[in-house]
């Protein structure tokens, strides 16, 4: 008998039309590592809350069929009994943390099993040393940074020695290097104590490297289920939406042949076609010819950031003399960890924050005697958490609140709310609450609310965060399609691979400053600056810094130019 | 605003931080008892001397400074209301009636320094389980620990709305008086929601750390008294027996003026 196992399992949330999980059957070893991916809705946040009994417990709705965990029926046993044997973590780190201090968060679960004082300082001790936050301690919770939030989230509830752990996308609000961090202390529980790992993640690139199965939800059925190898070899995978590793992606346009196995990582990849290439050689590579979309310097600015510094009122120091141009139709992400200050700068663009030091000029000129409310009609910004914003009672008054807030006349602001709802394909929700919608409809309101007055400039937060693969494909052309219209568009992202297949101008910001600015090829080859400002290579970059040996030129960032130049090199391939 | 923020904990380390909760409430408890008693500007103004030393040695006179500035208006405010109805309902103004004006503001200062070292040297983690030890019950406990562990979360989140709402034309201060407090709703509306939304989520995070699993729930730290808690807390009583008898046994007079 398996650790977990799920039979027949059909679930409906109360007052939902369809189930949200049908016929479900899974059985789960013990030291399983164990990745749950599917489009959005799919039904695998569901199934997470069914294995600690929060479903349906604390959901209520219809449940049939069981679920067994350690040999414990889900419904026969209340979820603080289960909790000993299932950990289940969620997305936001903040909603999970009850104490003011670091090990007084670790005890928790500890306290309210009412184990004795003794054992529970051995048990903080023990977790917090495996998560490696022993040295934050006695900090206060509040002051953690997001991954080291996180990092607390896993140690409370590993201190109550669950042997199975159940992670719902936990690296969402995490730069790159912090998720791969959550990653390395999961691959330690998993290899070292044995502890079974499931876990959501969008991230397949990431995952793809630590789990040794994946199963693929789609509608509520489980479609797939099999090593990485084989699941993400499957072309049903592909097609159904799931991110698939890019140099994966790669050897598919290639052709099968060449590969005895699906490749997962860049060296895998590099390992498979070594025979197939010429030999190494140390002649310099030149660079491979230059796509520029839009010649930058041929425009004039448009923004104009010059020697800003900012300190917030706490005292934490979050841009230091940072200058910045940003151009006319120009494309431009802003990249580089947490706390690197890139949304602080862009809150300077319609002056929700005023610099200290330095000005900002739109135009060529100064904004600092211009109201946000002036500014925002020519520099729309749109924020991370739709849910920081919504508030009324249709999507069509939604988008119409700017416009009216504007001074704009009736007509004006029917005919501009069907124009943007159109161009984000919300025709159908117009007369809908904004709150039934799902997530990834909430972003695009709360886009569609702010492109309905037709910003010069648009300003986008972390646009791809929470999202699935089609959702950030369908993000990516719409963003291409406004780039030919010539708006300007600034985002801020940590999403490597939705850069590289995007190509806009990079700046990299680390510690308020700005370290490194120019072209996504450029910028993607500059080892050094990307390290200090801990982003992450695109696994095809990674690729070709391998290829480079061999006379090939290293700043491939994308995989359709990446295909182009193998082809040329080894020959034949599907087209 | 200012008066209640300085209020709040600031992480430090000194003998007063580290006194046991019920020994410091206990001091705190007969500053504020002695203060009452009295009416004369001379023993508030020594009951302050006593103050002063341990805010300097709780090494929090940086944030009491703040609290008294927050708290001058106030003081102010009662020192003039104070001078008027005298002279209004008790004829004329007499160097007295200023004399008593002025010891009702000291009595003020002191009041609000007694409790502003309490709060800002004992952490909530420490409160919660001296009143824990009182035998409130945990569920109200675990409210007001998670009510300030979400201040900050709170803070950050309502400033996050309304930059986002000012980035859609949103201007708060336009407006005449109604206006501007319908200006608000597009703020509250979200925060609201998201405060619900969050409840969820927490209530799902406790049920997933066995939350009421245990009727016999235990506690990471504890509260011990130490001597020198024994101590303070016997100094504390002989305070209040000697303000006692100077008030009521000794018919000392202070006054300064006829």
């Amino acid at each position: 008998m398996g650790q977990v196992e799920v039979e027949g399992l059909t679930y409906s949330y109360p007052q939902a039309s369809k189930p949200a999980l049908q016929d479900i059957n899974l059985t789960i070893e013990e030291g399983e590592f164990i990745l749950f991916t599917g489009p959005s809705g799919c039904g695998k946040t569901t199934l997470c809350r069914a294995l600690n009994g929060l479903i349906p417990r604390f959901y209520q709705g219809e449940m049939s069929g069981s679920v067994r965990v350690m040999g414990l029926d889900t419904r026969e046993h209340p979820t603080w009994e289960l909790a000993r044997h299932v950990g289940l973590i969620f997305q936001n780190p903040e909603n999970q943390i009850f104490a003011l201090t670091v090990e007084k968060d670790i005890a928790f679960g500890l306290e309210n099993l009412g184990v004795s004082r003794e054992e529970m300082y051995r048990e903080v001790d023990w977790a917090a040393r495996v998560t490696g936050i022993q040295n934050l301690r006695l900090r206060a919770t509040h002051e953690l940074s997001g991954g080291q939030k996180q990092r607390l989230t896993i140690a409370s509830v590993l201190a109550m020695r669950p042997s199975i752990i159940v992670l719902d996308e936990p690296t969402s609000f995490l730069d790159p290097v912090g998720a791969e961090r959550i990653f390395q202390v999961l691959d330690r529980l998993n290899k070292e104590l044995g502890i079974t790992i499931i876990i959501i993640e969008h991230r397949i690139d990431i995952a793809a490297k630590y789990v040794d199965r994946i199963v693929v939800f789609d509608r509520g059925r489980l479609v797939s289920d099999g090593s990485p190898r084989e699941v993400l070899g499957r072309e049903e995978t592909r097609l159904l939406g799931v991110g698939i590793p890019r140099v994966l992606m790669l050897s598919k346009m290639l052709g099968p042949e060449l590969f005895p196995s699906p490749p997962l990582s860049p060296e895998e990849f590099y390992q498979a076609i070594l025979p197939r290439l010429p030999k190494a050689t140390t002649a310099t590579t030149k660079p491979s010819p230059a796509h520029q979309f839009v010649g930058e310097h041929y425009h004039k600015a448009i923004i104009q950031v010059e020697g800003v510094s900012y300190t917030y009122p706490a005292g934490v120091e979050a841009l230091k003399d940072v200058d910045l141009e940003i151009h006319q139709g120009d494309y431009v992400a802003i990249m580089g960890e947490n706390g690197a200050g890139k949304t602080t700068l862009i809150k300077h663009f319609n002056g929700l924050l005023r610099p200290q030091r330095g000005r900002v000029l739109l135009d060529g000129r100064d904004i600092s005697e211009t109201s946000v409310a002036q500014l925002s009609r020519r520099v729309g910004l749109v924020f991370q958490n739709p849910d920081d914003q919504l508030f009324e009672e249709t999507v069509e008054r939604e988008v119409a609140f700017a416009l009216r807030n504007f001074g704009m006349d009736e007509g004006m602001v029917e005919k501009r709310v069907d124009w943007a709802l159109n161009l984000l394909d919300l025709a159908q929700y117009k007369h809908k609450s904004p709150f039934t919608l799902s997530g990834g409809e909430r972003k695009r309101v709360a886009l569609a609310s702010v492109l309905a007055w037709d910003p010069e400039v648009l300003v986008l937060d972390e646009p791809t965060i929470g999202q699935d693969y089609g959702q950030k494909e369908r993000l990516k052309h719409f963003l291409m399609q406004l780039r030919t219209q010539g708006k300007t568009i600034v985002v801020v992202t940590h999403d490597v691979e939705f850069v590289a297949e995007s190509q806009p101008r990079i700046v990299l910001m680390a510690g308020g400053r700005v370290l490194d600015e120019g072209p996504t090829k450029e910028v993607m080859t500059r080892v050094e600056s990307l390290e200090r400002c801990s982003v992450a290579q695109p696994e095809i970059t990674k690729l070709f810094a391998l290829l480079s040996n061999h006379g090939l030129p290293k700043d491939v960032v994308d995989v359709g130019e990446g295909c182009d130049i193998l082809r040329g090199v080894l020959g034949g391939g599907r087209t | 605003m200012s008066l209640l923020e300085s209020l709040r904990f600031t992480r430090g380390d000194s003998p007063i931080h580290r006194l046991d909760p019920r020994a410091k409430f206990l001091l705190t408890l007969v500053f504020f008892a002695s203060s009452v008693i009295f009416l004369e500007a001379i023993p508030l103004l020594l009951i302050l001397a006593v103050q002063i030393p341990l805010v300097v040695t709780a090494k929090v006179t940086k944030e009491w400074l703040k609290t008294i500035k927050g708290a001058s208006v106030i003081a102010a405010f009662i020192f003039i209301t104070n001078l008027i109805s005298f002279y209004y309902f008790r004829g004329g103004l007499t160097p007295s009636l200023v004399e008593y004006s002025a010891a009702l503001t000291i009595r003020f200062i002191v009041l609000v320094t007694s409790f502003s070292v309490f709060f800002l040297t004992t952490s909530p983690d420490k409160l919660s389980l001296a009143l824990e030890k009182a035998r409130i019950p945990y569920e109200f406990n675990f409210a007001f620990i998670t009510a300030i562990r979400f201040v900050p979360v709170l803070a950050d989140e309502a400033q996050t709305i309304m930059d986002a709402q000012r980035s859609r034309g949103l201007e708060l201060d336009k407006g005449n008086f109604l206006s501007r407090v319908r200006n608000y709703i597009p703020i509250l509306l979200p925060l609201i929601i998201n405060s619900i939304r969050r409840s969820l989520e927490l209530a799902e995070a406790m049920e997933s750390r066995a939350f009421g699993a245990s009727p016999n729930r235990t506690n990471l730290y504890e509260l011990e008294m130490t001597p020198r808690d024994y101590l303070v807390s016997l100094l504390a009583l002989v305070l209040l027996a000697l303000a006692i008898y100077v008030r009521f046994l000794a018919n000392w007079s202070f006054t300064l003026t006829g």
